[in-house]
C-alpha cells in the first residue's frame, strides 16, 4: 500500500507545540504526558526531588507510574500507563551501550510493576526532542499513532487506520512516512508492537534504529512483561520520534573529558580483546550457547536438562556460518563498539502470512536461541530464526514464548494435555511446525495459541480446573514466578541464581543478577552471607544502569586487562570507575561507588513498596517453582545421579545406597527448599527488609526515602 | 591433595594447569588462573607445574546474560 | 594516492610540522591539536601519522568517513556523531581526538608540513 494513501486516511486528533530547549547536563527537565482518552498533551516539570531520589530512567518511570495509578489499578484500566524514560546519560555517543531506555507499566502477566530495558534510537531521540520521559495514559477510541518531532517541537496524536500492525512492516512504513527524504530515515525511530500482542499477555514493544548500510529499520525489544499488550490495549499502533542533528554532546554535559577518555579506552580494549573474549562483534549474545552447553547449563526440554548432543546445530559458529553473513557488526545506538546486534539477511520464511518473503531477522540473541531452541528441543537454526522473526513482528517476547512452549511440550509429552485439547497441535519437543502453528494462532487470536498466550501462570490453573491436571506437579514444572516466565538459564544447581531469579522485583528475569558462574563454577560465594552480599550488590549495581540509560553488556561482556590483578574481578572495577566518571561527567554530580549503590537502592526499595501497594511484593511472592531449584522427576534425578547422590552424602549426611529413588528425590527436595528459605532470610536481612520482605522504616530513613506515602504502605506490614 | 576453587582435587606428579582445565572440563578462554594467589599467564598453562597442597583458583570472567 | 611518508632517520624532533598542522587547522600551536605527532622514544622519536589504510571507514556507524577522489580518507563533520570508535579502532593510533572538538581529525595529506620540514624528513 502506498504511504500517501495511508497518510491520506490520517485524522489529526490533537497537536501540541512546545519550545525547543537545550538539554542541561543530561536532563531536559520536563516530561511529556499524553492521555489518549481525552487527547490531553502536556508538559510536566522534572523536579529536583525527582532527580535526587530517582535519578532518571526507571526511577522517573516508577515515580510517574506510582502517581498515576491506584492500589487496585489493573493493567487494562485506562489509568495504567506506559512510561518510556531515557535517563540522564542516555544519548551520549562516546561510550558503548549508552542509548538505552527504560519502559515501565503494570504488567498483564504479573499484575505488578514491570520494567524493561531496550535499545534502538527511540530513547535518545525522545531525550533530544526535549523529554526526560513520555507517559501514555488512557485509551484511544480507534488505532492511533503518536508523532514527536524534536526539530519542529510538536507532538501529534493521529488516527491511523490503514497502517500495518506487525512490527517489521509498520516500522518501515512509519520510517518512510515521516522521513523528509531517504537520508533522513536515520533520524526516525519507531515504537511498535504487533498482532500477537493484541491476543496474548506476552506482548512486547519493538524500538527501531535505522540501519544505513542495509537501508532497513532494525528492531530491538522491550521484551519482558507484556508491555506490548498494554500498548495495543490502549489502541496505540506506533509512536514515531523524529530528531535530526545528533552530535557528540547533545546532553550538554558538565565535563566531556572523562567521557571521551573512558570511551576511547574501552573502544581500544574491545578492538584488541573482543575476538578472544566473548566475540560480541562477531555473534553477539549467542556466543554463550556452546558455553552453557559445555557447563551443563543450557535449558533443555523445559529446564529438565542442561545439555544436548545436538547443540552444535544451534551454536554460535553455525549461525555465523549459515545465516549471519554480512560481517558488519551493528550497534543499536551510536558509539557502541561492542555492536552485539546481529542480523540474518534475506532469510526466507517457511511458514505463516509472510511465507516465502525474504526478510531481515534481528537475532538471534542467546535467550532466543535457548528459549526457542534447546528449551523446546528445537535444535534447528532456521526454525529458531523463524520463531525469532515472528515473535518480533507479532510483538511477543521470545523468552516467554519459549518458556511457555517448553512447558506445554512437557505437559503434552506427559499426557497432561493432548491433541484434542490443543486442537490438533502435536506439541512434542522439537516439533517446529507445532511451534509455528502456535505462534500464528497467537497472531490471529484463535485456537490453542490464544490459550497459550495467557502465560504459564494462567494455564496451570486452567489445566488443573478443566482437565484435572495435578496442580502440584504443574507448579513444580511450570517455570514462572510472580506470573512472569523464567529467562533461559538453569538455576537448578546454583542457589545464588535461584535467589537471583526469585528475589527480584519484577519476576525471574536475569537483569538483576547473573551469578551462576560465580557461584557454581568459581565457587566464590560459598556461604549464605557471601550469597546475600552478592544478591545485594549485583542487583543494586545492575539496576543502576536502568536509572541512567546504560546497557549492561559493555560492563562485563568485555573484560579489561586490569581485571587480571583486580581484587574483585566479577565486579569489573575498571568499568565501574568508567561508569562513575561518565555519570559525573554528564551531570556534574560527584557520586562514588557507594552513592551509586544508594541511588539504586532508593529506586529498588521504591519498586518493592510499589508492588506491596499493589498487593504483591511479599515473601510469599518470592517462592519459586521446584524445577528451578532441583530435580522434580526421576529422569531429572537420574540424569545427574552421581552429583545428587554425592550431595546427599556430603551436604545432608545421608547414605544414598540405602535409599529408594523416591526417597532420594524427596530428601534432596527438602534440603534444597530449606536452603532457599535460609537464603531468603539472609538476603532480606542484607537488604534491610523484614523477614516478610518488607523494607523497614529504618532502611527507608537511611536512604532518605521515608516519604509519607511509602511509610503508609510498609506500616501495614510491620 | 590440592584445591581447585576451594574444592578438593587429587594431586598427581607433573600436574599442569592445562591438565586441571581438561579434567574439570573448563573452557580455556575468559578465565583467570591463580596459583597461591599468583596470576598465571595463559602461555604458561601447559608448563606451570602444580605442587601438592597448592591453592588453584580458576575464575571464569563470565558475565553471562 | 599521495600519502604522507616519513624518513624518520632525518627527523630532529624540531616540532615544526606539528606547529604548522595545528596552527593551520585548529588555529593554535599545540601538539595535541596536530595531525602528525613526533613522539619521543628512547632518546630518539617515533613519527605517528595516518597512512590512509581506511579501517576507520569500515568501523564508522554513520558512514561519516569516506575516501575522496584522491583516495584520502576524509571525515564529513555533518555525519559524524562523535562516537570516537574510529579513534579507538585505528590500527596505528593516528585518528586524533581532542576534548575541545566533538569530531575527530586526521591527516589529509595536504603537504603543508612537508614544506616546513627543513630536514626533508617528510615527503608526499
Amino acid at each position: 500500500m502506498q504511504i500517501e494513501k495511508m497518510l491520506s486516511e490520517h485524522k489529526l486528533l490533537k497537536e501540541f507545540k512546545y519550545d525547543l530547549k537545550p538539554i542541561e547536563k543530561g536532563y531536559s527537565n520536563r516530561t511529556l504526558y499524553i492521555n489518549l482518552s481525552d487527547n490531553t498533551i502536556e508538559s510536566k516539570p522534572v523536579t529536583q526531588f525527582m532527580k535526587d531520589k530517582f535519578v532518571g530512567g526507571k526511577g522517573f518511570g516508577l515515580y510517574k507510574l506510582w502517581n498515576a495509578v491506584k492500589p487496585d489499578t489493573k493493567w487494562d484500566d485506562p489509568e495504567n500507563e506506559i512510561i518510556m524514560a531515557p535517563g540522564p546519560v542516555c544519548g551520549i555517543t562516546q561510550y558503548p551501550g549508552s542509548g538505552k531506555t527504560l519502559v515501565v507499566s503494570i504488567s498483564p502477566l504479573t499484575d505488578q510493576v514491570i520494567d524493561s530495558n531496550v535499545g534502538g534510537y527511540v530513547g535518545p531521540f525522545i531525550k533530544f526532542s526535549g523529554w526526560d520521559a513520555v507517559e501514555i495514559q488512557g485509551k484511544a477510541e480507534r488505532d492511533v499513532i503518536v508523532i514527536i518531532d524534536g526539530n519542529d517541537g510538536t507532538v501529534r496524536i493521529e488516527e491511523a487506520p490503514l497502517e500495518a500492525i506487525d512490527g517489521h512492516v509498520l516500522g518501515e512504513q512509519l520510517t518512510e512516512m515521516y522521513a523528509k527524504d531517504e537520508d533522513d530515515r536515520r533520524n526516525i525511530a519507531v515504537v511498535t508492537a504487533g498482532t500477537a500482542a493484541e491476543n496474548t499477555l506476552i506482548g512486547l514493544l519493538n524500538f527501531t534504529f535505522f540501519d544505513t548500510r542495509r537501508k532497513k529499520a532494525r528492531l530491538k525489544q522491550a521484551g519482558r512483561g507484556g508491555i506490548g499488550t498494554v500498548f495495543r490495549n490502549k489502541n496505540v499502533k506506533g509512536v514515531v520520534v523524529r530528531f535530526a542533528g545528533t552530535n557528540g554532546n547533545m546532553n550538554n554535559v558538565d565535563d566531556i573529558s572523562p567521557i571521551n577518555a573512558a570511551g576511547i579506552r574501552i573502544h581500544k580494549q574491545i578492538d584488541k580483546l573482543d575476538d578472544q573474549q566473548c566475540r560480541m562483534r562477531q555473534i553477539g549474545t549467542a556466543n554463550i550457547v556452546e558455553v552453557m552447553d559445555a557447563y551443563d547449563l543450557l535449558p533443555t526440554h523445559n529446564y529438565q536438562y542442561g545439555s544436548h548432543k545436538d547443540t552444535v546445530k544451534i551454536n554460535s559458529h553455525t549461525f555465523i556460518k549459515n545465516y549471519l553473513k554480512q560481517n558488519t557488526p551493528d550497534g543499536c545506538w551510536y558509539g557502541c563498539s561492542l555492536s552485539c546486534a546481529k542480523a540474518a539477511d534475506d532469510f526466507v520464511l517457511e511458514s505463516g502470512p509472510y511465507k516465502g518473503d525474504k526478510v531481515l531477522v534481528d537475532g538471534p540473541e542467546y535467550e532466543t536461541a535457548a528459549g526457542c531452541g534447546s528449551n523446546i528441543g528445537l535444535f534447528d537454526a532456521h526454525a529458531i530464526l523463524e520463531l525469532n522473526f515472528y515473535c518480533d513482528t507479532y510483538g511477543i517476547d521470545t523468552i516467554s514464548f519459549g518458556t511457555l512452549t517448553a512447558f506445554l511440550m512437557e505437559c503434552y509429552e506427559r499426557g497432561i494435555i493432548n491433541k484434542e485439547i490443543t486442537g490438533g497441535l502435536e506439541l512434542t519437543f522439537g516439533n517446529k511446525w507445532a511451534a509455528y502453528d502456535l505462534i500464528h494462532q497467537m497472531s490471529r487470536g484463535e485456537g490453542f495459541g490464544k490459550i497459550a498466550g495467557q502465560g504459564i501462570k494462567r494455564m496451570k490453573v486452567l489445566f488443573a480446573e478443566q482437565y484435572g491436571a495435578d496442580i502440584n506437579f504443574l507448579n513444580d514444572i511450570g517455570m514462572e514466578q510472580k506470573g512472569l516466565e523464567y529467562s533461559e538459564y538453569m538455576s537448578k544447581e546454583s542457589l545464588a541464581q535461584q535467589g537471583g531469579y526469585g528475589l527480584t522485583n519484577k519476576g525471574p528475569q536475569h537483569d538483576e543478577a547473573w551469578l551462576i558462574f560465580m557461584d557454581m563454577v568459581n565457587n566464590q560465594i560459598p556461604t549464605f552471607e557471601d550469597k546475600a552480599e552478592a544478591l545485594h550488590y549485583f542487583p543494586m549495581f545492575r539496576t543502576w544502569f536502568g536509572l541512567c540509560g546504560f546497557c549492561k553488556l559493555p560492563w562485563n561482556d568485555t573484560t579489561p586487562e586490569s581485571n587480571a590483578t583486580a581484587d574483585e574481578p566479577a565486579k569489573m572495577p575498571e568499568h565501574v570507575q568508567n561508569y562513575i566518571n561518565i555519570f559525573n561527567g554528564v551531570t556534574g554530580l560527584n557520586i562514588d561507588g557507594t552513592e551509586l549503590i544508594r541511588q539504586s537502592e532508593r529506586v529498588y526499595n521504591f519498586q518493592r513498596i510499589f508492588n506491596i501497594r499493589l498487593g504483591k511484593g511479599l515473601r510469599v511472592h518470592d517462592a519459586t517453582p521446584y524445577r528451578s531449584a532441583g530435580p522434580v522427576t526421576k529422569e531429572e534425578y537420574l540424569s545427574r545421579e552421581e552429583r545428587y547422590d554425592g550431595q546427599l552424602v556430603e551436604l545432608i549426611g545421608l547414605d544414598p545406597t540405602s535409599m529408594s529413588l523416591e526417597e532420594k528425590i524427596a530428601e534432596t527436595r527438602k534440603y534444597r527448599e530449606n536452603q532457599y528459605e535460609m537464603l531468603t532470610d539472609a538476603v532480606y536481612k542484607r537488604r534491610g527488609w523484614t523477614m516478610n520482605g518488607v523494607p523497614t522504616i529504618e532502611k527507608l530513613k537511611d536512604l532518605g526515602i521515608d516519604l509519607p506515602e511509602l511509610l503508609e504502605v510498609v506500616k501495614k506490614h510491620l | 591433595m590440592i584445591k581447585v576453587n576451594n574444592n578438593d582435587f587429587p594431586f598427581e606428579e607433573e600436574l599442569s594447569i592445562s591438565d586441571i582445565l581438561k579434567a574439570k572440563k573448563y573452557m580455556d578462554h575468559m578465565i583467570i588462573v591463580k596459583v597461591n594467589d599468583l596470576f598465571i599467564r595463559k602461555e604458561d598453562y601447559p608448563t606451570k607445574r602444580i605442587k601438592d597442597g597448592d591453592d588453584v583458583k580458576v575464575i571464569h570472567l563470565f558475565g553471562g546474560g | 594516492m599521495k600519502v604522507l611518508k616519513v624518513a624518520i632517520e632525518k627527523c630532529i624532533s624540531c616540532g615544526a610540522c606539528e606547529e604548522k598542522c595545528s596552527t593551520l587547522y585548529k588555529k593554535e600551536n599545540s601538539k595535541d591539536k596536530s595531525c602528525i605527532h613526533i613522539n619521543p622514544r628512547n632518546g630518539g622519536r617515533l613519527i605517528n601519522v595516518c597512512n590512509q589504510c581506511g579501517r576507520c571507514i569500515d568501523v564508522c556507524q554513520t558512514q561519516a568517513l569516506k575516501r575522496d577522489a584522491s583516495g584520502i580518507v576524509r571525515i564529513d563533520p555533518k555525519r559524524c556523531v562523535g562516537c570516537l570508535i574510529c579513534v579507538g579502532f585505528c590500527p596505528t593510533y593516528s585518528m586524533r581526538q581532542h576534548d575541545d572538538y566533538l569530531v575527530p581529525f586526521k591527516c589529509i595529506s595536504c603537504g603543508q608540513c612537508v614544506k616546513v620540514c627543513e630536514q626533508g624528513a617528510l615527503v608526499l
